[in-house]
């Protein structure tokens, strides 16, 4: 029994910490390339579950598509946000930074309110993805094993972009030393656009796996985006392995505590945080072996 | 020219007649009846936040209507023809709903202070309420706290209360055979509130509550506490979130599959505007309490058309109880004749009504609580849905004098 | 010999140019000139504004005022990157290997831009420990190596000329004398440099000419025969 419900928190923390490592991913790609800390990454989160929810309302978009459909969209999104606004942050005060991106954050989520009500969106879930599999007499639900799976991929594929093509050599180049880049011939303003647009892809990606699983209201993004900056301390600003490793290890945290101390579940992330701090300042994964 | 002009003349002097012969008869044009020569219903709830939807904007709209019913209602015998609505925003925060209360009774000259969800907030604008001698009437909060140790003279407490959901849900649940419970609940005073409650209501009708489960607050991950509940084998999974959280406990739990390990989900407090965003799927069968239904009968559906022209949505019940309280407070004017606090106070108290929201109705004067009928509802399979909004079906009405807390326990004195 | 390779136009040539950080003026009028298949050193003190000069050239500081122009274009509007690609191999003077960079990776990220880029098996060959730590994060070489890696980066990108900032500082001899070599053999292909060096007997072993400059102004330019004659006194102009 007991090693049943091991098995089960397990899961629960793998298939939580996947909302935070794909999301993390995102910040940590567009902190890399732009030094750009994105405060509004949660209400990206949140428009993600929105637009799959919105899409499939209107236009009965399924699941399957919405998987493909809603992460180029973000991106597009964040292609336009990034040439209107961010850009003009380049050489500013980081102030600059939280004020715009958190300003973002407010807009997006009163938009949202406006248009669709506090109360959220309905959103139906593909039923090949529903029900539970028994493994070893415990049975997991098959929703959650697949947003760990599939949150896995994603992540082995943007390492394998990041360490395998040339592309993500000059990410990772960009990302360590921008102005070196640029002095090696590299024209790293070309990458920061499609760069900031991917990082929002991936927040987007999160967010449309939230959808069958989550509340998707305006304000779905405000708790999460607050764990997702431990997640980044705890990984290591900009690394992206980091960022991985610590929202799967933040998930389990998060499962284990509320298995056992539910009162202490959200307190232990921060003393988590905190101790990372402390013993490594730069984070379990920090700038030295950033990408790694 | 000449002729028009003295046709006008006619038609002033004959208004001008009618005018003062309305005021002899009219109490309204006896300046010093309504206080300054108007009558001011103040909204003060959840404009932006969680609450937004189940009362909010709407809510204003619904008292909005209610006067319009009156005005047509009295016509010229109207108290008075000078009636506003304001509205405000507490944000669900009692220092804001103190601050917020203070304004609507000193600067806009507010009479009474409707809704007030959020139970700190509501106990804050009581104690206003008590200070300015102005009534409140609260439609939108939970606690008994209104009704209880800290209730006073100028406040009322309208549609539904902690006691109400757990014994109607609790008992009702317990009694159809949900036994062994295991309850889940927000770790702040509402959730332990309904969480004690629900504990004695579910003892009293003979079963027992084998665990309780404290949760963070907002929180959007129950799987963990689920799968603890879940392991003790209860036959009632009871949950007192609200709102978001709600939604993401529902869907955690149907991920979970754990209906279909003969598990059943019991709500403490749900609105209508949950059912509808989470979709009826999701909910469907599930027990919980509701104060009032739009389509339980043709006077609800006839006041929830005319809801639906105005708003473009159906009422929840607080909707319809903010109406049922502005009318009732109008009509309580309009006997007294006057807009002072204790007489219409002296007016209310007491009082047995029915109207749209009140079935059975009383106003009981020892501790303010209104009681009525109340329901135990269930969440229909998407196969029955008909219509639009069309979620839920009354399984048993619960008479008046035992859907509330009896005034004897309330421990109120005025 | 210098003066064989000192007529026609200049690769390299700029004009009055002056730099500021803030308020504080870091060059002042420098007027220097460097032609194709020259080796050219820049001496002075610390903080006479050498390292600026190649930043401002190579377009990473641009707090700048006055003309440079290479290869006959203007550099004014021209961004870093572009002038990378133009043929200007920037060496830094802490070498900027990346260490999220595999040691190949960092050899093979600037573009290729010349027909004159060195192959990477001709790197290897002249590098062997590069190819034997390919796989290597690029920090985890040691400091002599990184120099190599840094500067067999630049050749390998087909760099026409190349801006080396202090390559040397630190170094044991036996690297020391190695990156001569190096520099003996950029020259003997064609290739130009224009290099920062304190290491006044080891900038009379590789240059043609030197400028002197203190305080942000070029005070001399000498030929190397110049150069040599006066060693001791220029030693103690740079306090050295």
């Amino acid at each position: 029994m007991a090693m049943n419900e091991l098995l089960q928190y397990t899961i629960q923390g793998l298939a939580a910490g996947s909302f935070y490592a794909l999301a993390a991913l995102g910040l940590a790609v567009i902190f890399g390339v732009l030094g750009v800390v994105n405060f509004a990454h949660g209400a990206c989160y949140m428009l993600g579950a929105v637009v799959a929810a919105v899409l499939q309302d209107t236009l009965g978009l399924g699941f399957w598509p919405a998987l493909l459909v809603v992460p180029v969209l973000l991106f597009l999104f964040g292609v336009v946000i990034e040439r209107l606004l961010v850009r003009w942050l380049v050489g500013l005060d980081p102030l600059y930074n939280f004020l715009l991106t958190f300003g973002l954050t407010l807009l997006l989520v009163d938009l949202v309110k406006r248009q669709y009500g506090v109360s959220g969106l309905p959103y139906e879930r593909p039923e090949v993805l529903t029900g539970q599999i028994e493994v070893g007499g415990v049975g997991l639900p098959i929703y959650q094993l697949f947003v760990f799976g599939f949150s896995l991929l994603i992540c082995a594929l943007v390492w394998l972009l990041m360490t395998r093509t040339r592309v993500g050599m000059i990410v990772r180049a960009a990302t360590e030393r921008s102005d070196l880049a640029r002095a090696l011939g590299i024209n790293v303003g070309r990458w920061v656009t499609p760069v900031f647009g991917f990082g929002i892809a991936l927040a987007g990606i999160a967010g449309v796996l939230a959808a069958p699983f989550r509340a998707i209201t305006a304000d779905m993004g405000s708790n999460f985006i607050i764990i997702l900056f431990a997640v980044v301390v705890i990984g290591g600003l900009g690394s992206i392995v980091g960022a991985v490793v610590a929202g799967f290890l933040v998930g389990l945290v998060e499962a284990f505590g509320q298995a056992y101390a539910p009162t202490y579940a959200q307190i232990m992330i921060f003393v988590l945080m905190a101790v990372v701090v402390l013993v490594r300042p730069a984070g379990l994964f920090g700038r030295e072996e950033a990408a790694r | 020219m000449k002729r028009k002009a003295a046709v006008s003349a006619a038609v002033l002097s004959a208004g001008a007649l009618l005018l003062s012969a309305c005021g002899q008869g009219g109490p309204g044009s006896d300046g010093g009846a309504i206080s300054d020569d108007k009558l001011v219903l103040a909204v003060l709830n959840d404009q932006s936040g969680v609450y937004k939807d189940l009362s909010g904007p709407n809510s204003v709209k619904a008292v909005e209507m209610a006067i319009a019913d009156f005005e047509e209602k009295h016509g010229d015998d109207a108290v008075t023809s000078e009636i506003e609505v304001v509205s405000a925003d507490h944000q669900n925060e009692p220092d804001v709903a103190n601050t917020k209360a203070q304004e609507l009774y000193d600067r806009e000259l507010a009479d009474v202070i409707l809704d007030v969800p959020t139970s700190s907030a509501a106990l804050a604008v009581a104690n206003q309420a008590k200070t300015k001698q102005k009534l409140f009437i609260n439609v939108g909060a939970a606690t008994t706290e209104l009704t209880g140790e800290q209730c006073n003279k100028y406040t009322f407490h309208w549609a539904y209360d902690t006691y109400m959901l757990a014994n109607g849900t609790g008992a009702a649940v317990t009694k159809e055979g949900g036994k062994n419970w295991q309850i889940i609940y927000p770790d702040y005073a509402f959730g332990q509130d309904m969480e004690n409650s629900f504990t004695a209501a579910v003892e009293a009708a003979g079963g027992t509550v084998g665990g309780t489960i404290p949760t963070p607050f907002p929180n959007d991950n129950f799987a963990t506490f689920l799968t603890k509940a879940a392991a003790k084998n209860p036959d009632v999974i009871g949950t007192m979130q609200a709102g978001g959280d709600l939604v993401n406990l529902v869907k955690q739990f149907n991920e979970a599959g754990l209906a279909d390990k003969g598990i059943e989900l019991a709500v403490g407090l749900m609105f209508i505007t949950d059912i509808h965003s989470l979709g009826v799927e999701q909910f469907a069968g599930t027990s919980f309490t509701d104060a009032w239904y739009w389509n339980m009968d043709e006077e609800s559906r006839a006041w929830a058309d005319r809801f639906l022209e105005e708003t473009g949505t159906r009422p929840s019940f607080a909707h319809a109880a903010n109406y049922s309280a502005a009318t009732q407070y109008l009509e309580a004017v309009q006997r007294a004749g006057t807009d002072d606090a204790d007489a219409v106070v002296g007016e209310l108290e007491g009082l047995e009504v029915d109207d749209v929201f009140l079935r059975n109705g009383e106003i009981r004067a020892e501790d303010h609580r209104v009681i009525h009928d109340a329901y135990l509802a269930r969440v229909k399979s998407p196969e029955d849905v008909t219509e639009d909004w069309d979620y839920e079906e009354i399984v048993t009405t619960i008479p008046a004098e035992e859907a509330f807390r009896p005034v004897e326990e309330s421990g109120c004195s005025m | 010999m210098p003066d064989a390779v000192s007529t026609g136009p200049a690769l390299l040539e700029i004009r009055g140019l002056d730099a500021w950080y803030g308020e504080a003026q870091a060059l002042r009028g420098v007027d220097l000139e460097v032609h194709a298949g020259e080796v050219v050193t820049l001496v002075g003190r610390n903080g006479a504004g050498k390292t600026t000069l190649l930043r401002s050239v190579m377009g990473l500081h641009r707090q700048v005022s006055g003309s440079i122009v290479f290869d006959g274009t203007d550099l004014a509007k021209v961004p870093a990157h572009r002038r990378a690609r133009m043929g200007l191999g920037w060496v830094q003077d802490d070498r900027g290997i990346y260490a999220s960079l595999t040691v190949e990776e960092n050899l093979l990220l600037p573009p290729v831009v010349s027909d004159s880029a060195w192959s990477t098996e001709k790197v290897y060959d002249a590098f062997p420990v590069l190819a034997d730590r390919r796989r290597a994060p690029g920090t985890t070489l040691s400091g002599g190596e990184q120099q190599m890696l840094a500067i067999a980066r630049v050749l390998r990108s087909g760099a026409r000329m190349l801006l080396l900032d202090e390559p040397t500082e630190g170094l044991a001899p036996v690297i020391v004398s190695r990156i001569r070599d190096i520099i003996h053999e950029v020259r003997s292909t064609g290739g130009t440099v224009l290099l920062i060096e304190q290491n006044v007997k080891f900038a009379a072993t590789v240059a043609d000419r030197h400028y002197l400059l203190a305080q942000g102004a070029v005070v001399e330019s000498l030929d190397n025969a110049d150069f040599q004659a006066r060693q001791g006194e220029l030693l103690e102009h740079l306090g050295i």
